[in-house]
Order: structure tokens, then sequence, then C-alpha cells
């Protein structure tokens, strides 16, 4: 199996540009995952792999160690076949901002993958792989899913080990599955996720049951969150989804309205600049790799300058402490919410994926998250689900459950899907 | 604007950097009316981590870490630049 997907990289990889290094050792062992080849985004610590994070910061980065998850896809039989293109150090939502250039859309040629797991979800897509992994800071799993047409699931924060990660904003980052289907991402996440000494966030979860994946939930309640975006006929897919369940499987619908929600992406950002300032002085071209203020490109330089601004400005306390306090509203408007509702349902993104290069204001590329970032501010769970396409543009639908139900997401994921 | 990556000079640094600090005032005036908040503390039952098996080392990872460094002499990494 795996040297299918070898032979189908070498044919089509070029064209793609999904994965950056294939891996030399490529034992398989006995256990859940035997067999299964997962490319891994190459911001996750893979023994002796290049750990470039996308970047020419770390083009020649060795990585000294595997992270937790890796050992334990490596523990359940499963085979890292390489690792794959990214938005630069995760700073982007389309893939472009990669210093090894984009990847590109299988699902749509010429279109971005989205980002800014775009080689993961790339690399699944164009039968590369099994499964990938991916991190989601505020929609990188998620928003290339559903623009690649695949499953991608952000899972609660802290319930995957972050170890051997290298950090974008250490308060929201999460590693999570993309794969063909849903089953297929439940699988790799009942084996990476669990408590792990090495990531003082992990805490224990209650596992993943597979048999209970595959049980379609009665007495749901589908909370559709009121939010509207400009793109009509993303929203009408979305819409007919949810009253196909309705009709198949008998559950209710009730619409949410967040209050604070219109202030996610103000939320968002200022954490996001602080935490990556914060993070990437340990590059500093001395023990490893370039420095990166002499080496990254614009995205990542705005966010590294950005934040080394309003980090010497902070003492007024006008970024960071009134972006945790806007967190703070925001997580209490999503667990009242989940308290009348099982799940709640949206679009991934609020637009079609745009054509590769093409010209976008700063401002809305930064809203281009609006509806994925305020789950990794509340550090709940959320996936992307393929549900159809709009001239060939696949489109996804975001199903997004309380902390700790990540199990219950998958099930009413896996209902969908049947559908 | 477009988003590909490319090599950026001393000249677009700085408007970069002038560009990321108005994006930074716009969320925070936005964020402005955010009230006062009560601070929240969490408390965990089990905050220390075992780190026996760490203090012995692994010889891999030395041996990755002195082959990631850029400059280094013959055991032992140089970490001081004239710039620093």
């Amino acid at each position: 199996m795996v040297k299918k997907y070898l032979d189908i990289i070498k044919k089509n990889n070029k064209k793609i540009n999904a994965i950056l290094e294939i891996n030399k050792d490529l034992k398989s062992g006995k256990g859940k995952l035997s067999g299964k080849a997962i490319a891994v985004k190459a911001n996750i610590n893979v023994l002796g792999m290049k750990t470039s994070c996308g970047s020419k910061v770390l083009e020649d980065y060795s990585a000294p160690y595997d992270a937790t998850v890796i050992s334990r896809i490596k523990d359940a039989g499963g085979v890292i076949i390489g690792n794959c293109n990214m938005d630069e150090f995760a700073c982007g939502w389309s893939g472009e901002t990669s210093a090894f250039g984009p990847a590109q859309n299988p699902s749509a040629p010429g279109y971005i993958t989205g980002g800014s797991s775009s080689g993961s979800a790339a690399a699944v897509a164009a039968g590369f792989c099994d499964m990938a992994l991916g991190s989601d800071t505020g929609g990188s799993i998620r928003n290339p899913a559903s623009h690649c047409g695949v499953v991608g699931v952000k899972p609660t924060y802290g319930s995957v080990s972050r170890y051997g990660l290298i950090d974008l904003s250490m308060s929201l980052d999460q590693i999570g599955p993309l794969a063909k289907n849903v089953f297929d991402a439940a699988l790799l996440l009942s084996v990476i996720q669990g408590k792990d000494e090495n990531d003082s966030i992990s805490e224990k979860s209650s596992g993943i049951d597979l048999d209970k994946v595959k049980k379609v939930p009665k007495n749901l309640t589908v909370g559709i969150l009121d939010f509207r975006i400009s793109d009509k006929n993303i929203q009408e897919l979305i819409d007919r989804k949810v009253s196909d369940a309705v009709k198949a499987y008998g559950w209710k619908t009730k619409k949410i309205k967040i209050p604070n929600i219109g202030l996610a992406v103000a939320t968002y950002y200022p954490l996001v600049y602080v935490e990556f300032f914060s993070g990437t002085r340990k590059l500093d071209g001395r023990r490893y790799g370039k420095k990166i203020e002499d080496a990254a490109g614009p995205e990542v330089l705005r966010r590294v300058l950005g934040g080394s601004e309003i980090t010497k400005a902070e003492h007024a306390g006008r970024y960071y402490n009134l972006a945790l306090k806007a967190k703070q509203m925001i997580s209490e408007d999503f667990a009242k919410a989940f308290k009348g509702v099982d799940c709640i349902v949206s679009p991934v993104t609020p637009v079609l994926p745009h054509k590769i290069g093409a010209k976008i204001s700063v401002e809305d590329m930064y809203n281009y998250d609006v509806l994925t970032i305020p789950y990794n501010l509340y550090g709940n769970c959320a996936l992307s689900l393929p549900i159809g396409d709009i001239n060939g543009i696949p489109v996804g639908m975001q199903i997004a459950c309380d902390r700790f139900e990540d199990e219950k997401m998958l099930q009413i994921a896996r209902a969908f899907e049947k559908l | 604007m477009d988003f590909l990556w490319h090599k950026v000079s001393e000249k677009e640094k700085e408007t970069i950097k002038k560009q990321a600090k108005e994006i930074m005032d716009g969320f925070s005036k936005k964020l402005s009316k955010v009230g006062e908040l009560k601070e929240s503390f969490i408390e965990r039952d089990e905050c220390e981590r075992d780190e026996s098996d760490t203090a012995k080392g692994c010889e891999i990872d030395k041996r990755k870490m002195f082959e990631n460094a850029p400059k280094k002499n013959k055991d032992f990494i140089i970490a001081e630049r004239k710039s620093w």
C-alpha cells in the first residue's frame, strides 16, 4: 500500500507540491494503523526529517526527536510517509505564504488549497496517503479540508499532545487529523489523543469508541449558527444538508446566536501576534536555522514585527490583556449555547477559495477564518465535513461540539456523511 | 496585495511594521468596550512531571542538536556572535 502511494507521489507531486520530503524510514508495525500511510505537516517533529515549517529559516533543520503524536502513530503501526508543505510557520490562510511555493488544490486546480495545513489537505485529496496530520490555531485544519474536499478535525484543546509541534500560538494551537472520510479521521484521532506528561496543558480525555462513531445518534438538537455570510450559495448548501438530516433522522434544529462572535477576529490576532513573537525568540540563528527576521516572508514578519511593537506597548493593557478578556466573554457565550444544543453547524469559510496569487486586502484575508477562530478561542472541538460543491469547488460544513465531546462530534459527522 | 512568499527588503520591513501596528490598533479599538472581568485561576492536582528519565539525556538528541547548529567548533556550539 505504501509503495502505491510512493508511486502516486512520484508521479504527481511536482504538480501538486504537497509533499516537501519523503521519509526514508518507512517501517510499518502492528496495531490500529498497521499499513496506513500518514503524511505530516512540516511543523511537527519526525526524528531525522526536516521540520522546515515551510520556511527558509528552518529549511536545514533536522528534527532531533519524535513528537508525541508521531511516537503514538509509530507505536500503532502507522508509516510516516513524508512531511507536507504549509504556510510559513502556519502564518497564513491560503497555503500561499510557503517559502517553497503554494500547494495546488487537487480538487479545484488553480485555486488555493486553504491553509495553513495546505500540503496535508492536498496530500489527502491527491491520494498521496491514507491520512495526514495538520495543526489548527484559527482554522488551519478545517479551512484547507473544506477547500480540498476532505475531512479535517480540530480536536478539543488539550486532548492531543502538542509536544514536538513548533508553535504558532501556544494558547490556541492543536494538532489534528485530516482524512478521506470521518471514520479514518476518527481512527487517527483515537491513536494520537490522550494525556502526555510532556505537554503541560494536556488533559485526559474519554477516548474515541470507533464502534459508537458508526452509530447514528438519536434525539439530537442541531444548532444553526446565526451568522450572515456574503456567499448565499454556501449557506444554502449547509441548510439543505441539515434539512436532509432532520428528515432522515428526526433531529431538531435551533438557531444559535453568539452575542460576542463579532469580536472573535479582533480577539484572535493580538493573542497570535504576541505569542508568535514570544515563541520565535528562539529562532535567533545560533542553535539552528537562520534568524527569523532575516529569512522569513512578509506575513511572518508582519506577525513578528507587529508582535514586537504591541509587546512593547502592552504595559497599558491595550492589546493582549484586552484580548484575553474578550476571549473569556466569547468562551462564556459558547459554554451557554452548548447547554441547549448537541452541536452547532455553520460554513467553514465565508467565501469560496480564490485563485492562487489573487490580490486581496489584509483585512479581507484576516476575516477569512471568522467562522473557525471562535472555536479555537473557546477550545472546543470542531471539524470540516465535505458536503458538496459549487461549480466544482468543494464546500465544507463545520460541525462543532462542546469541549471533550470529540466522539459525539465524529458520530454526528458520520451520520451527515451517510446522507 | 497578493500573499505569495517573497524575500523582504529592509524598506518593506518598515512598511510591514507600520501596517501591523495599524491593524493591531484597529483591533484594540474594537475591543475597547470589553468590560472588566474577574481573573480566573485553574487549580491542577497533578502539576509536576517526572523528569527522572530525561536527566540521563539521549545520544540521538545530542547528535542531532549538534548537526543543526549553523556555527560550531569540534565539540561545542558557537552561540555568541558580534551582533548579539
